[in-house]
């Protein structure tokens, strides 16, 4: 009997995805784990491995928009017969060729296991799933006959590495469609502009801090700490005792979050992704930067998965190494706040009725005012500054 | 720490208790002069005298029912039924007797007795002389069944099993009385109802009892290097079982291999399973995998014995079944 494979759900609120392209034609060999397609979600695009080893029998949906859980293509051997699939409401995908003789219906084989109601998964990925809200249908199962095991409901499909897009001639004006991405991007920054927003602005002393950064690198060189894990640590410690600030604005209700998520803004090549150091307050420096490297060289690869940019609560956009100087960042919605971290300059500030020179970074906060008031917003920042300014504080 | 045969470590239990308390006593056949068919009372009688190290007749039932009628008397008798497929002789004493009368005379009569046997393949012993029987008596309630797996566990734990009031069948492989092991300088008495966890793991637990301990850890190695860390677990004791440290391993596992020699059918094996399947159920990630002989007979031919009973590769191929690979 053949393997379904159905388009896996990445994550929670994942309702579609669009394939882009197939990386496997039919009748080809494909083994379990390898790339079999592409796929677009409203996050991500990652590279979807097959589930079972096989020939490509068929490919159902060539490409476009499809709801999770559907049928795509099927996986057996050779010379195997599927069963017809039918085609989605809309978008439509290309037309199948008519002479395909893989398409005789076998009417019989329509009714596979998961069809009658009954979805083969081990108690443990049915408790698992339950815990987590995830319905058991729209997951395709790993395991022995499509079982659905533990695995299949923590890490639904591992995204894989993706070529980079061809650079266009010199003078060519050229129209690319727009990336789910780019439109989830253009979406929901749209969206933060209708938000009532201001923005503070503050200058901290970098000295101590750059001090910490260097001393911590040459303690630990395989390591390498930056002033934005300094900043993630400071701004979820900052949040934990500020937790007015970390909060949701939301139609009928202001949601507080009993942890500092902290995103960091990282421009990827196929364009700007937030990955979330989840629990930020309780890592220590050391800890933020391993996960930062992490998420950063996942992000540059397209390799993030869905649980990586999910439930932030903040956001830190770091634009010093492009030598800004300060910038007012948008915010990113539904968090109430962002800080926009421009380049530590040295400058000359009177001290003591002297001039000194000090390294000097300034920062602005973007709040949400639905949800912060002024006053709690100067308030964080101030303790962000002091953390800033004497690292000590944060510990 | 001393380095003990599993043979020097069940007679140093025999000897040390012995030596320490008058009511300790063994019987059995050829126990004596002959040193018991296996070696393990060998010298005992030069050392105790006949009075302490008593030959009996060919009868099993007989001289099961003495050990009972001793033990319910105030002694602690230990007696050897020489092949554990004559425990089907001794049966009628051991279930209907030992197993039944401190229950029956509402506690006013204890049975200290241990019934010391032992079995096992891999030596060409044929149909009659190498079942494993323990289920058969852990099935018993009024018993408690032991089958240790090396030196240090077989001494602590029939030291247990001696100074224990009730009756304790007390199971030894044939292939085990060779190999060797640390023990501790004195006896360290070992409970009983106590499982030991020989090798910690995090992909699936093994829980194997006799040879297949040993086998079950050779499996672990293999299967460590294609990248399944494997716990495994002894129960030592089969009746009572220690199910809190085999439930809590599956839990942490969310897998399960039960292995022994003993065929698989209604096998110690399918009680594990059950009460991993009950008490772990939303824990367990793939169907409790059973590994022991094959529903036949115990060939004579060495080629068919080994053919019938369950080794490493048995027990490495469940394994990887449990993960899917």
């Amino acid at each position: 009997m053949a393997t379904e494979v159905k388009l896996p759900r990445l994550g929670q609120g994942m309702e579609s995805g669009t394939i882009v392209r197939w990386l496997k034609s039919e009748g080809e060999q494909v083994a379990k784990g390898e790339p079999l397609y592409e796929l677009d979600t409203d996050k991500v695009t990652q590279e979807v491995e097959a589930e079972a080893s096989g020939v490509l029998l068929k490919i159902a949906i060539p490409e476009g928009e499809v709801e999770v859980g559907r049928t795509i293509a099927f996986i057996g051997k050779e010379g195997e017969s599927v069963a017809a699939v039918e085609a989605p409401a809309a978008p439509a995908p290309k037309a199948e060729p008519a002479s395909n003789k893989l398409l005789q219906p076998e009417p019989e084989r329509v009714s596979e296991p998961t069809t009658n109601g009954r979805i083969k998964a081990s108690p443990l990925a049915r408790r698992l799933a339950r815990e987590r809200g995830i319905d058991l249908s729209s997951i395709q199962g790993t395991g022995p006959d499509g079982r659905i095991v533990a695995q299949d409901v923590e890490t639904p499909a591992p995204a894989a590495s993706r070529a980079p897009a061809p650079v266009a001639a010199i003078g060519e004006v050229t129209s690319q469609p727009l990336t789910n991405i780019r439109k989830t991007i253009a979406r929901r920054l749209t969206e933060a502009w209708t938000v009532p927003v201001f923005t503070l602005t503050v200058s901290a002393d970098m000295t101590r801090a750059n001090q910490l950064v260097a001393s911590r690198r040459e303690l630990d060189p395989d390591v390498r700490v930056t002033v934005t894990d300094l900043l993630t640590r400071v701004c979820a410690q900052a949040l934990a005792r500020h937790p007015e600030m970390n909060v949701q604005y939301t139609e009928d209700a202001l949601l507080s979050f009993p942890n500092a998520n902290v995103g960091i803004a990282v421009a990827a090549p196929q364009g700007l992704v937030v990955p979330v150091v989840h629990n930020a307050e309780q890592l220590t420096l050391v800890q933020i930067a391993q996960k930062r490297g992490d998420l950063v060289a996942r992000a540059r690869d397209s390799k993030l998965r869905a649980e990586d940019i999910d439930g932030g609560t903040f956001t830190i956009s770091n634009l010093g190494m492009f030598d800004v100087d300060q910038f007012v960042a948008v915010l990113n919605p539904p968090q109430a706040s962002i800080l926009a971290v421009g380049v530590t300059r040295e400058q000359v500030v009177p001290r003591d009725g002297e001039l000194v020179v000090v390294p000097l970074m300034t920062m602005t906060l973007t709040c949400d005012h639905r949800a912060v008031d002024g006053a709690t917003g100067a308030e964080f920042l101030k303790t962000v500054k002091a953390f800033l300014e004497f690292p000590g504080l944060a510990l | 720490m001393p380095e003990l045969s599993y043979r020097e470590a069940v007679r140093d239990a025999l000897a040390t208790a012995m030596r320490e308390d008058d009511s300790v006593f063994i019987m059995g056949e050829d126990i004596a002069e002959m040193g018991g068919s296996m070696g393990v009372t060998s010298g005992m009688l030069e050392e105790f005298g006949r009075e302490r190290v008593r030959n009996t007749p060919i009868s099993e039932m007989a001289l099961a029912g003495a050990a009972i009628g001793a033990a319910m008397q105030g002694m602690r008798p230990i007696a050897e039924i020489m092949y554990e497929d004559f425990m089907t002789l001794a049966a009628e004493q051991v279930v209907n007797q030992a197993a039944k009368l401190r229950y029956m005379s509402g506690g006013q009569l204890t049975v200290p007795v241990v019934f010391r046997t032992q079995g096992g393949a891999g030596w060409s012993p044929g149909a009659q002389h190498a079942q494993q029987l323990e289920a058969w008596f852990v099935h018993i309630p009024g018993l408690k069944v032991v089958f240790a797996s090396t030196p240090e566990d077989v001494r602590g734990l029939l030291w247990s099993a001696i100074y224990d009031d009730n009756p304790v069948v007390f199971f030894e492989h044939r292939t085990l009385y060779g190999i060797k092991g640390n023990v501790p300088e004195k006896i360290e008495p070992i409970p009983i109802g106590k499982a030991r966890v020989h090798r910690e793991g995090e992909d699936v637990t093994v829980i194997a009892t006799g040879r297949l301990v040993h086998e079950s850890l050779q499996a672990a190695e293999e299967a460590e290097k294609q990248g399944v860390s494997v716990e495994v677990v002894d129960p030592r004791t089969l009746q009572p079982l220690d199910e809190e440290t085999l439930v809590a391993s599956v839990k942490k596992t969310n897998r399960a291999v039960v292995a022994h020699e003993a065929v698989t059918r209604m096998g110690f094996g399918a009680e594990v399973a059950s009460v991993l399947q009950y008490q772990a159920f939303d824990w367990l990630d793939a169907p409790v995998e059973r590994v022991g002989a094959k529903f036949s007979p115990l060939p004579f031919a060495p080629v068919m014995e080994q053919f019938v009973v369950p080794h490493a590769d048995d027990v490495l191929q469940a394994i990887l079944r449990t993960v899917n690979r």
